[in-house]
């Protein structure tokens, strides 16, 4: 536990220091901005374009720093070598795995949080009234950006970063699709076809489940506690994952 | 020295020559008319299975080409050949949307589309009773151009259920009780003037005692038996005021 933590902890040390993700949250910043500018042609629909873009820019900026940064986590080690060092001591492959993640779990939060606290203070002062949906919003976002990180690590474990990186980002944008493969095991033309899909639905986190983008504009209601089930299920998906890193992991000579 | 100076300055009058010529292009480049494009407008079924998560914010996406589009064909050729398929991929990805609604149906008007203007706004109301404005535009668009042996009674159904919804302003009801009350139906018609009466400003109630007294029977008795079917509407000074003032006291 204490080797988890050490390593949990010169992980964020070492990613939240990192220049890339300064400019991507810089970036993610001014594409928050810019729809100020969206909002000013639409009708005085500005609240509801500053909430869906701004969503949408901390989706797609946190899944690039999910993405990106978990790819590199461990060939980084690799590549300098610190790995021999730290496996040289009595480190196990699952401590390693579980700091690597907890680490940018909380790189990622800290840079999720800080785009939604600015999310949600542009839409306070453009509605008048504080949304508190947008905050409830960003933290499913970073709920699923936590299933990217665990996956992307996995697949570094597999193959290189930036194959990592690709397949991550892959599984994050299945996962909003999933209904859609439990519709094709709904089909039944053919038995085989039926189990691969299930194979494939059971295999795919569904990322859908704890989006409540459309309910943020009034679209939808949120079912809370079907929402808390399905991030406990995100959750043992994690856990699931990383296992798996971890059995991956372990095969690997050092 | 001198080479290594000269490179220099080489180098920097290559940068300043091509920041020149990238200048002296946009400036001088002849201005082109923008051509008004088609827009690509896919099923909303397209986007509603492969995106459910980010309807909404497609949804935007189109809403603000929407206006661009209506814009553009309103100063130009008012064509709109694409503005329909735009208006519903919108109001079907956030059926929600309630100024969609409305603004689509002005804008369906302005294509000459009058029944696809209404049917989007009763459309809208199905999907948001609680939007008074769509009922009451909706009660507007068949009032302005529906055919004239039902224009009255429909539009009156819409004030009606406009009327209802909780937050509609005074004057859908006042509205509604005259469409009513023009087209026979005296007792729904009554009752919503008495409401009127019973919650209006000064001005309202002139207009509610004005509509009473279209709808009314002449005879005082009659009027008075007629009257009795709203006392419960209201706080019985205010109906005992409503009796003398109609003359059925």
């Amino acid at each position: 536990m204490r080797q988890t933590g050490a390593i949990a902890l010169n992980t964020f040390k070492e990613t939240i220091r990192d220049r890339v993700l300064a400019v991507i949250v810089l970036f993610a910043l001014l594409m928050i901005v810019a729809s100020l500018w969206l909002g000013s042609i639409s009708l005085g629909e500005e609240g509801r374009v500053m909430k869906d873009f701004g969503l949408v820019a901390v989706t797609f900026f946190g899944l690039v720093v999910a993405a990106f940064i978990a790819a590199g986590l461990i060939h980084k080690e690799v590549e300098k070598r610190t790995v021999f060092v730290l496996f040289s001591k009595p480190v196990s492959r699952a401590a390693f795995i579980a700091g690597k993640f907890l680490g940018l779990a909380v790189t990622l939060a800290v840079v999720v949080a800080g785009m939604g606290l600015f999310l949600f203070v542009v839409v306070w002062v453009i509605d008048g009234a504080p949304t508190w949906m947008v905050l409830a919003a960003v933290a499913l976002i970073y709920v699923q950006l936590l299933v990217v990180v665990a996956v992307t690590i996995f697949f570094s474990t597999l193959g290189s970063a930036i194959l990592a990186s690709v397949l991550g980002i892959c599984v994050f944008i299945a996962g909003q699709l999933s209904t859609n493969v439990l519709e094709l095991t709904r089909l039944g033309q053919n038995a085989l076809t039926e189990a691969l899909s299930w194979v494939v639905f059971v295999l795919i986190p569904n990322l859908t489940a704890v989006d409540v983008k459309p309910a943020v504009v009034g679209e939808q209601t949120a079912d809370w506690g079907a929402i808390g089930l399905w991030c406990g299920y995100l959750v043992a998906y994690v856990v699931v994952v990383l296992a798996l890193a971890t059995a991956v992991f372990r095969r690997r000579e050092f | 020295m001198t080479g290594r100076l000269a490179r220099r300055l080489a180098l920097v009058v290559v940068c300043l020559a091509c920041a020149g010529i990238v200048v002296a292009y946009q400036v001088t480049r002849p201005a082109e008319e923008r051509r008004i494009g088609q827009p690509f407008v896919p099923s909303p079924q397209f986007f509603l299975d492969f995106s459910p998560s980010f309807r909404t914010t497609i949804a935007d996406a189109y809403w603000l080409q929407t206006i661009q589009y209506y814009g553009e064909h309103v100063r130009t050729d008012q064509r709109y050949d694409r503005l329909k398929a735009m208006i519903d991929l919108v109001t079907m990805l956030s059926p929600k949307f309630e100024r969609a609604y409305l603004f689509g149906a002005y804008a369906l008007l302005d294509a000459g589309l009058a029944q696809e203007a209404y049917d989007l706004l009763g459309r809208g109301f199905e999907e948001n009773p609680d939007a008074w404005k769509l009922a009451t535009n909706a009660g507007i668009l068949m009032y302005s151009y529906g055919a004239e042996d039902v224009k009255r009674e429909v539009a009156a159904k819409w004030f009606e259920k406009a009327a209802a919804v909780e937050g509609a302003p005074l004057y859908v009801s006042r509205i509604a009780a005259r469409l009513l009350g023009e087209g026979g139906e005296v007792d729904k018609a009554l009752a919503l003037w008495a409401e009127v009466y019973a919650t209006g400003d000064k001005y309202s109630r002139a207009k509610a005692l004005a509509g009473m007294d279209a709808i009314l029977p002449k005879d005082p008795a009659t009027r008075r038996a007629a009257l009795e079917r709203v006392r419960d509407l209201m706080a019985p000074r205010t109906f005992s005021e409503l009796v003398r003032k109609l003359g059925a006291g």
